[in-house]
Formats: structure tokens, sequence, C-alpha cells
């Protein structure tokens, strides 16, 4: 059901970004149009925070408990699409969000979410 | 004497009812004011399942675009999906020189527009997960501290929707909400990043004189934001002003010499006016300092090589 959902949303956002970046690139060639610089200072801000959740160390030994090396999860997520990294984000932002309890559940469920992005498990294929 | 003790009492008064407010978690300074209710804003009554149109047309008009409702239906309503999407309400508000700016998905975001005098238009689920009913409506006023909500929606002038009710079925659209903004108008809170994503893509579409609006009023409040002077260059470029584009792209450069977005456009900039040795002196540069895994290196060689051949210039391409 979360995958299902996930892959349509992800699939959705691609599609948004190609129609927006066809527009970037016909206005004037070799320029490199605001809405592009947006969405690579997006990007980077994003993984920068990505990148911090990872290096916690509760969630490093979460990773761990899987066998995933924290410094081989943050490396994965720098080839991770727009799409995916955003709602990757999002999840993260939703645990900082929560209180105590939510927090340790989340983590858990980001951690998975991390696994499944970059490949090293199915997990949601089931759900 | 008397008066003092009063004066102490109500003191005291004050004291515990912000102690009752803030105990129940929720931003005190965002809810325990007078409550607004934006009177004047127009009423379009939603035929069968477009309240897309209806919604779409009540922000617009509110921020002086002459539109009804009607006029928007070819624009926003899908017949087959009986609805509209999200991305149709954001491409018509643009087509209209309105900028639609999508809030941070909080309460208080929606409270600060409120209270600015903007209309807000937010989407609903009104049915359950199983079998959503996705409505658009416009909130125009809140009661004090947020217990009520006030909205033009469907066939309702006046809806009068509960608090938690609300939050629930906005919540189900991971709180989307927009505002029409006036060229040059900015938002109520401090969110530079959303306004200008919503500014770079009324640039992308063409809506240029709307879009340099937005950047030099972002720039008097956040001067120091380099997407939107970027914008200004961009623009300025595209309306082939290259004095100005080279300036705005030498102020980015001044603040962060390695700004490659900047360095590439400034190298086309020069191109443009026929200073091809400095233009190639830029792009050289720029390539020097992304070397070759940075995502921007391809775009920069197209430009070097561009400028290495014989076009004479870009311009008409």
């Amino acid at each position: 059901m979360i995958h299902h959902f996930l892959r349509r949303f992800v699939v959705g956002l691609a599609s948004a970004a190609m129609l927006s970046s066809g527009f970037a690139i016909s206005a004037s060639a070799g320029v490199i149009s605001t809405e592009q610089a947006a969405a690579m200072a997006e990007r980077s801000d994003r993984l920068d925070r990505v990148s911090a959740f990872l290096a916690r160390a509760d969630v490093a030994a979460e990773l761990e408990r899987y066998g995933i090396e924290p410094a081989i999860a943050a490396e994965r997520a720098a080839s991770l699409s727009d799409a995916e990294l955003m709602s990757l984000d999002g999840r993260i932002a939703d645990v900082a969000a929560g209180g105590d309890v939510l927090a340790v559940i989340g983590i858990v469920f980001v951690v998975l979410l991390i696994l499944e992005l970059v490949g090293v498990t199915n997990v949601f294929s089931s759900i | 004497m008397q008066g003092e003790a009063l004066a102490r009492l109500a003191l005291l008064f004050c004291t515990l009812a912000m102690a009752g407010c803030a105990a129940t978690g929720r931003p005190v300074a965002a809810f325990v004011e007078a409550p607004v209710e934006l009177t004047a804003t127009p009423f379009f009554p939603q035929e069968r399942y477009q309240c897309g149109p209806a919604a779409l047309a009540t922000v617009l008009a509110a921020s002086g675009v002459p539109v009804r409702a009607d006029d928007l239906v070819d624009q926003v309503y899908l017949p087959g999906r009986q609805g509209s999407l999200q991305a149709e309400l954001l491409a018509a508000t643009r087509r209209h020189d309105r900028i639609p700016y999508v809030l941070p998905p909080r309460q208080t975001a929606l409270a600060e527009e409120l209270r600015a005098g903007r209309p807000v238009l937010v989407m609903q689920n009104l049915g359950v997960s199983l079998l959503p009913r996705w409505h658009y409506a416009v909130v125009v006023g809140m009661e004090p501290e947020g217990d009520d909500y006030v909205l033009r929606s469907g066939t309702q002038r006046r809806r009068v929707t509960d608090r938690s009710v609300f939050l629930r079925t906005w919540a189900r659209s991971d709180n989307w909400a927009l505002v029409a903004l006036r060229p040059g108008e900015l938002p109520a809170g401090d969110d530079p990043d959303g306004y200008l994503g919503a500014l770079a893509a009324a640039e992308a579409t063409g809506r240029l004189a709307v879009a340099a609006a937005g950047y030099r009023a972002a720039l008097t409040r956040w001067p120091d934001n380099r997407l939107a002077r970027l914008g200004l260059a961009n623009i300025a470029f595209a309306e082939e002003e290259l004095a100005v584009a080279e300036a705005q792209y030498r102020a980015l450069l001044a603040t962060d010499p390695a700004d490659l977005v900047a360095m590439n456009n400034l190298a086309e900039t020069l191109a443009l006016a026929g200073r091809r040795d400095e233009a190639r002196r830029m792009i050289e540069r720029a390539l020097a300092l992304a070397g070759s895994g940075h995502p921007l290196t391809p775009v920069l060689r197209e430009t070097a090589e561009g400028l290495a051949g014989d076009r004479p210039t870009t311009a008409q391409d």
C-alpha cells in the first residue's frame, strides 16, 4: 500500500520535473534558468539534511542492525533522484516533528525506507 | 490602593489565561488574537463538481483579477475526472498574472495569510481515505483562538467549520493551501524558498514582468537571496539588457566567486555582447572549478563548446 502510494507519488513528481525543465531549457539555450538553479539548491539542502540524519548515533545504530555502513548509506543517498530524496527528507521532517515514542518508530520506518530506496531490500513490496 | 489591587488581579488573570493556552501546546502568538474575517471576499457558488473553478475565481477576484468561475472552467476543469488538478490551478493563476504561492503546510501559515488580508484556497478530502471526495474551498476567516474556520465552500457563502473537522479534512491533502499574490506582493510568512520557487516557475512559463516584480520585492525583504538576484539577471539576459544582466551576475560572484551558475550565465552574456575572449576565460575558470564530477559540468562544457565554435552568438537560437 505504502509502496504503491510512494511509486505513484514519485512518478508524478518525475513527470512534473521533466515538464518544467523542458520549459526552462527552451527559454534560452545555454543559460541556466532560475528554476533549474532553485531545484539544484533545494536538492543540495535536502541532501545535507538527509546526511545529517544518517550521521545521528541512533540512526547509525539502526542501520548497522541491518548490516549497512552509515557511510555507504550516505553515499547512496547522494545518488537518489530528486523525488526520492524529497520523500525521504519529508519522512525525516515527520520524525523530527513527532514525540519520543513516534521518533523511535519513525527512525525505524525511515531506515527501512532508506534501505528500500538504495536497493538493499524490498521490504515495502510485501506491504 | 484599590486601583493597584485591581491591576494586580488583572495581571494575575492575564498570566493564568496565557498559561491555559500554552498548556495545550499550540503556538500561542498565532491564535490568541482578534477574529479575522475577510467579508469582502467574493463568492461564486459552484456548479456540480466544479469547486476548482469556483475556489480559484474567489482568490483571483479577491486579488483584483476581474474573473468569474465560468471563465475558468475551460482552464482548470477536467470533465473526465469531474474535478481539477492542483497543477492546473497553479498554471491558471499564472495565466492571470498572479503568483500561485503554495503555503508551508501549517495552520500558522494559513492564519498569517488571513491576517495579511488574503483568502486562502485549500484542498480538503471530505470523504474517507478509501472513498475520497476531494474538494477545494476558500478559507476567509478564523474565529478567536482558531476554534472555527469560515469558508466559501460549494454552495455556501459562509460555511462555519469546527476547527478539528477542518484540520482533519485539510490534513488529508497534506495541508495543501494556495494564495494568489499580486506582482511584487510578498507572502506573510518568512518563506523565501517557497516564494522564490513560485517566482521561478512564473519566469519559466514566460511571465517575466510578474516574476521580475517578485524578485525585486524578495530582495527588499531578503537582501542576500541569491535566487532572487539570479532571477533578475536571467530576465535581463532574456530581454537582452546585457549591461543589467552582467552587473547582477557580477554581484552574485562578488559574494560567492565559485557560483558556477552565475559564471556560466555571465559567459553567455559576455558572448552575446561580443566579448568572446572574456566569455571564454570565464567559462574555462568555471570548468576548472567544477572538475569532472559536478552535475553542472556537462552544461558548462556545452557553453564552452558554443564559445569555441564559429557561431556568432546564441541569441537567435
